[in-house]
């Protein structure tokens, strides 16, 4: 019968995922192979899947961080956009952490061409979501500001050098002391090895199922979101997904 | 749909062995949130079976079809006449066959067969924005009866006619601007639910 609202163990370290019964990490060309399938045979859009994700990091943001929880006198967020799909899910989710009730601002250094992310920006923009003209200088200055950060610069297609204004922001993000909720991966992180001196985050936001880099993972939540996988894709992959609890979107796995 | 269908009918509190869901879905906009439903119902372990006999040609709802389909979610090729088939096999019906913008389409095939079938149903039927058949504003006497009612954005007129057990309201995502420019004055949704029952 399903589990009512509990966190449930994942298996990280070594025998992560070797059993057939254990959560799978995933690597990168596995979780690229996972995507395609879902857009060509399944024919979801990039639209459709990019809402159901930053729906769940939201989601995520809300159970492990309530606004009551925040020292600054707003529960005031600052979402870091990347230049691709990772940058999207941080805008949907930016929208929703507005409806929670958090004043989330934006910095979207780089912005794609496409209708896609023009209207995600929009969005944002008619909700009075501020999109910041450089990003804060100093590590200092961001914890004064803000009581989190999310990361959504890279995710599971990241590869090779970062390139700038990531590379100056990720410097300032590893030397901020207010908590950094990555969404899928680690920015600045090798999918699958993780960066031993790289970014730290206190949350993980894992979506449709973890990466290898998971593995590496050292903050406090972990969490699963991207509830959309159809049964047969997660068996076709041998997913070995816990089941999430009754109708949320997202799974705590730590 | 999906979540305050959940809420409504939780899945230990089903009647019939197996957690089966009857998806009515129209030829319109209507229609499509249906199938958008009836996937979110496969993922959160309900058996789902679609009734969709006239289909939209959009693209974007050709694709919801297919993610359905691909989900083994099967579809009905035509609806029994006999109710008491209905209410043997399923649960609950969700009627997502006319919305809002509904006019001229309710007096003509399929629908009317349709609604014809679902105002006998004995079994629970969730109508999705408007009682399908009902008018927008002035609500209906004689169509069907919804048990529960789940208002897309904001209530309409005839939701006031609604008779039924539960009425959610989804619309969680309106803007604040939008809700004061027509002065919806929108109920506070609990934590991160995305519906709130009225």
């Amino acid at each position: 019968d399903r589990e009512r609202c509990r966190p449930h163990r994942a298996m990280h370290g070594p025998n992560a995922g070797s059993g057939p019964r254990g959560l799978r990490f995933l690597g990168q060309d596995e979780a690229q192979a996972i995507d395609q399938e879902l857009f060509t045979e399944y024919k979801f859009s990039v639209d459709q899947l990019m809402e159901l994700a930053g729906l769940s990091c939201a989601t995520a943001i809300a159970k492990a961080y309530p606004p009551s929880s925040f020292t600054t006198s707003q529960p005031a967020v600052l979402v870091v956009c990347g230049p691709g799909n990772n940058g999207g899910d941080g805008l949907v989710c930016a929208r929703h952490l507005k409806m929670f009730g958090y004043q989330p601002t934006v910095y979207y250094p780089k912005r794609p061409n496409k209708p896609l992310f023009e209207g995600l920006t929009t969005q944002c923009q008619k909700m009075d979501i501020p999109f910041l003209p450089e990003f804060p200088a100093e590590a200092a200055l961001i914890d004064e500001l803000y009581g989190l950060v999310v990361d959504a610069i890279f995710g599971f297609s990241f590869k090779g050098a970062v390139r700038e204004p990531f590379g100056s922001i990720l410097s300032t993000l590893e030397r901020i002391t207010v908590p950094i909720a990555s969404i899928d991966i680690p920015s600045g992180w090798d999918v699958e090895k993780g960066k031993a001196d790289g970014l730290q985050p206190d949350m993980l936001i894992s979506l449709t199922a973890p990466k290898k880099a998971a593995m590496h993972f050292a903050g406090r939540y972990h969490f699963l979101g991207g509830r959309f996988v159809p049964a047969a894709l997660q068996e076709k992959y041998t997913l070995n997904l816990p089941p999430y609890p009754e109708t949320d979107c997202v799974l705590q796995l730590t | 749909i999906p979540v305050s269908s959940r809420q409504a009918f939780p899945l230990p509190s089903l009647p019939r062995k197996q957690p089966t869901v009857l998806v009515v879905c129209g030829p319109a906009q209507n229609g499509a949130i249906g199938l958008v439903c009836a996937r979110h119902l496969r993922i959160f372990d309900y058996e789902p079976t679609i009734f969709y006999p006239k289909r939209s040609p959009d693209p974007l709802y050709r694709d919801f079809t297919t993610q359905c389909e691909k989900m083994d979610i099967p579809f009905l090729s035509y609806l029994p006449t006999e109710v008491q088939l209905i209410n043997d096999a399923y649960n609950a019906v969700v009627d997502a066959v006319l919305g809002a913008e509904a006019e001229a389409a309710e007096g003509r095939e399929p629908c009317a067969a349709i609604l014809a079938t679902l105002k006998h149903v004995r079994i629970p039927i969730v109508s999705l924005d408007v009682p399908s058949g009902w008018d927008v504003e002035a609500g209906s006497s004689g169509g069907i009866s919804p048990d529960v009612l789940v208002s897309l954005s904001a209530p309409k007129q005839c939701a006031r006619r609604f008779l039924g057990r539960q009425h959610f309201v989804a619309g969680r995502f309106l803007p604040y601007d939008v809700q004061k420019k027509f002065e919806l004055n929108p109920p506070k949704y609990p934590g991160t639910e995305c519906v709130v029952a009225l």
